[in-house]
């Protein structure tokens, strides 16, 4: 067995009272530092950035508000507000109806369910790149999976510019955000199926309640922390998602689909450091309200269990 | 027959780097001894073509080998210079030597971070019968505080390729020399899955040849003081005009809008486009991937507007940072790299034009390559970057942003009138230009 008593070293030296507390932090301190190290310091550091006018090889001088208020008046942030709130909340309801479906009926007892399952999480398992890259030659105009399909087959006998028409590039990207990110969702899901006592079922059945009932008073308030936990984490990791519009459409057309981190991508691109970290800086808000709102259920829900 | 030809190029390839590498140990060309048990890193700018980049990592280790320098070459994809240059310069790890094109070495000279090479510049430029008009001034608009920031090696940009065999049948034998009679010519042959006008409307470096347009239409980004942006003019209108109408023409194939870097190459390659602006480097995928259109493609200028022909250069330099720890290394291989022998072997497989006035007399651009020969003439005929705005970091910026191929997309996407597309242009480049005041 190892000895954990203080060499008599520092049992002289150290008062009693102070063994235990000290010995905590000692244990505490490594994790602290690299917390510190590699989430603290960056992230205050790049708000410090914001507030200079830093480009590759000069650290710049504090220019005050001078990055937000040029943002302020760029259409394209304007436009990258806009576009954010607009594909956090589509394809997070999307993706909640998807996922929520699939769950209650890979729930069910069936053939090959196991197979079904695994089926189901290959958009998750697949490399983002490779996934919105299939989704851009689906979307090509010409030769595009899509357009073949409807040109063939006679549902609609033009061409569709999907990626290149403002009234189609938005609802192309949350198509393949859905398609990429609804497995996180289902399989969240069907674990908080699985947790919900089947007895709960059993007795709404003997008082008569039918499927919907079951569903609207049993299934939903026992996945209600789920829903919550997880819509928050999607749409965090949706507004911070850079490659689906990237590789998709640059954030174009005419800023149709510009979004934050694309935004500061391009920021970056003409060596103004500055300038992109206030656009990082400037989704920081809505941000923090949401990592607060999903740790503070997440623990609700710690404690309630 | 491949097989015979691929082992005698690549035997030639090799030739030529142990050549022009052990050129250098010949008693004649005494290096320094000082050089001799030094350290060498260079980050190479990585081309499209193996072949070229072998021959350069190849060539800076036998100038190694030959002068007891060991040499660390690091090939960079150029989509991602800036960020690793920016990592080094925070982090303090820059090479001894690196290559970077005229956008990125404006910035950095601005900053003071390079050597300045203002004698290693004339030298090679007096060896080698001077350096093209259009390189030496754009080398002496991107002077840092101390001098000249880096030593050109190739030039590039865009030429129009035309698919010559469809176009022919068409009637027209000579390519395009305005934009209103490439409208013309593309719209004629403009038959779907074929369509006539390739060129990039998108937020790509390519969309960018919108701005040479625009200026060939005699419209500016900024005054001659490089300060005031004047973007909103009626030579702006023209241009505008001229796009809108090739675009309600229905002669841009669907997706230029959104196109990637590589849209306009894989629509040409795809035959979906029978006139593109590209530097070249699809000629040279055509050349293995589809014989047939590579044969079928030619090459010329890019067309004129009623101001003329606005055809920048896109140089690429080789430069040493301040904080390199063998100044005096990167110095004698810069020198080195310029020599004849290397640069028409790597012109040979690169798809960069001369920048030296007796560059043009080597085998490379004796016109047996359409490509080469286009770009000997870019380099001949291009102009200076920028011009005829002034070419200076407010300029790169808004170059960076799109703001010419977002303003067309206003037009055409949204419908928005000329006079609203160009007022938002105007103050969204104004306040680009406002950060460098």
């Amino acid at each position: 067995m190892a000895n954990t008593t203080p060499p008599a070293v520092a049992r002289a030296l150290i008062p009693p009272a102070w063994r235990t507390p000290l010995f905590a932090w000692a244990l505490v301190l490594p994790a602290l530092a690299l917390l510190v190290g590699l989430v603290a310091y960056p992230f205050l550091y790049a708000i410090y950035v914001s507030f200079t006018n830093r480009v590759i090889g000069n650290d710049g001088v504090w220019v005050g508000l001078a990055n937000y208020a040029y943002l302020a008046q760029n259409t394209a942030f304007n436009s990258a507000i806009w576009n954010t709130v607009v594909l956090v909340t589509v394809t997070g309801v999307l993706k909640f109806v998807i996922g929520l479906g699939l769950a209650l009926l890979v729930h069910q007892h069936f053939r090959f369910r196991g197979v079904f399952r695994s089926f189901l999480m290959l958009p998750w398992a697949m490399p983002a790149f490779v996934c919105f890259l299939t989704w851009r030659v689906l979307y090509q105009p010409i030769g595009g999976g899509i357009n073949l399909v409807l040109t063939q087959t006679g549902i609609y006998p033009e061409i569709i510019d999907w990626l290149g028409q403002r009234s189609t590039a938005m609802p192309a990207v949350i198509a393949a955000s859905t398609w990429r990110g609804f497995p996180f969702w289902f399989v969240s899901f069907l674990a908080g199926l699985q947790a919900i006592p089947k007895e709960l079922y059993e007795s709404a059945r003997i008082d008569g309640a039918n499927a919907w009932q079951r569903f609207r008073h049993v299934t939903l308030p026992g996945l209600k922390q789920v829903i919550i936990v997880v819509t928050l984490l999607s749409s965090i990791w949706t507004a911070n998602a850079f490659e689906h519009v990237w590789l998709l459409t640059q954030g174009g057309p005419s800023d149709a689909t510009m979004v934050f981190p694309v935004l500061a991508y391009y920021g970056m691109q003409t060596q103004r450091i500055g300038e992109a970290a206030a656009v990082s800086v400037a989704m920081l808000p809505v941000l923090l309200i949401l990592v607060f709102l999903a740790t503070s259920m997440m623990q609700k829900r710690e404690d309630e269990q | 027959m491949t097989t015979r030809y691929r082992l005698t190029r690549r035997a030639l390839l090799a030739g030529t780097a142990a050549g022009v590498g052990l050129g250098l140990a010949r008693p004649g060309i005494a290096q320094p001894a000082a050089l001799r048990g030094t350290t060498l890193t260079y980050w190479g700018g990585l081309i499209f073509s193996d072949a070229a980049n072998k021959l350069l990592v190849d060539t800076i280790n036998r100038w190694g080998q030959a002068n007891g320098v060991r040499t660390d070459v690091v090939m960079i994809n150029q989509n991602e210079t800036v960020q690793k240059v920016s990592a080094a310069v925070a982090s303090n790890t820059m090479p001894d030597a690196f290559d970077l094109n005229l956008d990125l070495l404006i910035v950095l000279a601005r900053q003071n971070l390079f050597a300045p090479v203002d004698d290693l510049y004339e030298k090679i430029g007096r060896a080698q019968g001077g350096w093209l008009p259009a390189i030496d001034g754009a080398t002496t608009t991107a002077r840092g505080p101390e001098g000249r920031a880096g030593v050109p090696f190739g030039a590039s940009g865009n030429m129009l390729l035309r698919r010559d065999d469809v176009l022919a049948k068409a009637g027209f034998a000579n390519p395009p020399t305005t934009w209103q009679e490439l409208v013309t010519q593309a719209a004629a042959v403009n038959k779907p899955p074929l369509f006539g006008l390739g060129l990039a409307l998108s937020n790509v470096g390519d969309g960018n040849v919108q701005v040479s347009a625009l200026q060939s239409f005699g419209g500016r980004i900024a005054d001659d003081t490089g300060r005031t942006v004047a973007i909103k003019s009626e030579a702006t209108r023209e241009y505008l005009r001229w796009v809108k109408d090739a675009w309600d023409r229905k002669i841009f194939p669907p997706g230029v809008s959104t196109w990637d870097g590589a849209g306009d190459n894989n629509s040409y390659l795809a035959g979906q486009s029978a006139f593109i602006a590209n530097t070249g480097s699809v000629g040279i995928a055509a050349k293995t991937q589809d014989p047939e259109l590579f044969a079928g493609t030619k090459y010329s200028s890019l067309p004129g507007g009623p101001k003329g022909v606005v055809s920048p250069l896109t140089i690429q330099y080789r430069a040493i940072p301040k904080a390199s720890k063998n100044v005096a290394g990167a110095r004698e291989l810069i020198e080195h790299l310029s020599q004849p022998a290397f640069m028409n072997a790597y012109f040979e497989n690169a798809i960069y034009g001369p920048v030296l006035a007796d560059q043009p007399k080597l085998k490379a651009f004796d016109g047996s390559s359409a490509i080469l020969s286009g770009l000997l003439d870019l380099a001949r005929r291009g102009t200076a970057p920028g011009a005829p705005d002034v070419y200076n970091v407010a300029y790169a910026d808004a170059w960076n942003n799109f703001v010419i191929p977002k303003m067309v997309q206003r037009v055409v996407i949204d419908n928005w009138d000329f006079d609203r597309a160009m007022d938002d242009a105007q103050r969204s480049t104004q306040a680009i230009y406002d950060k460098y005041r």
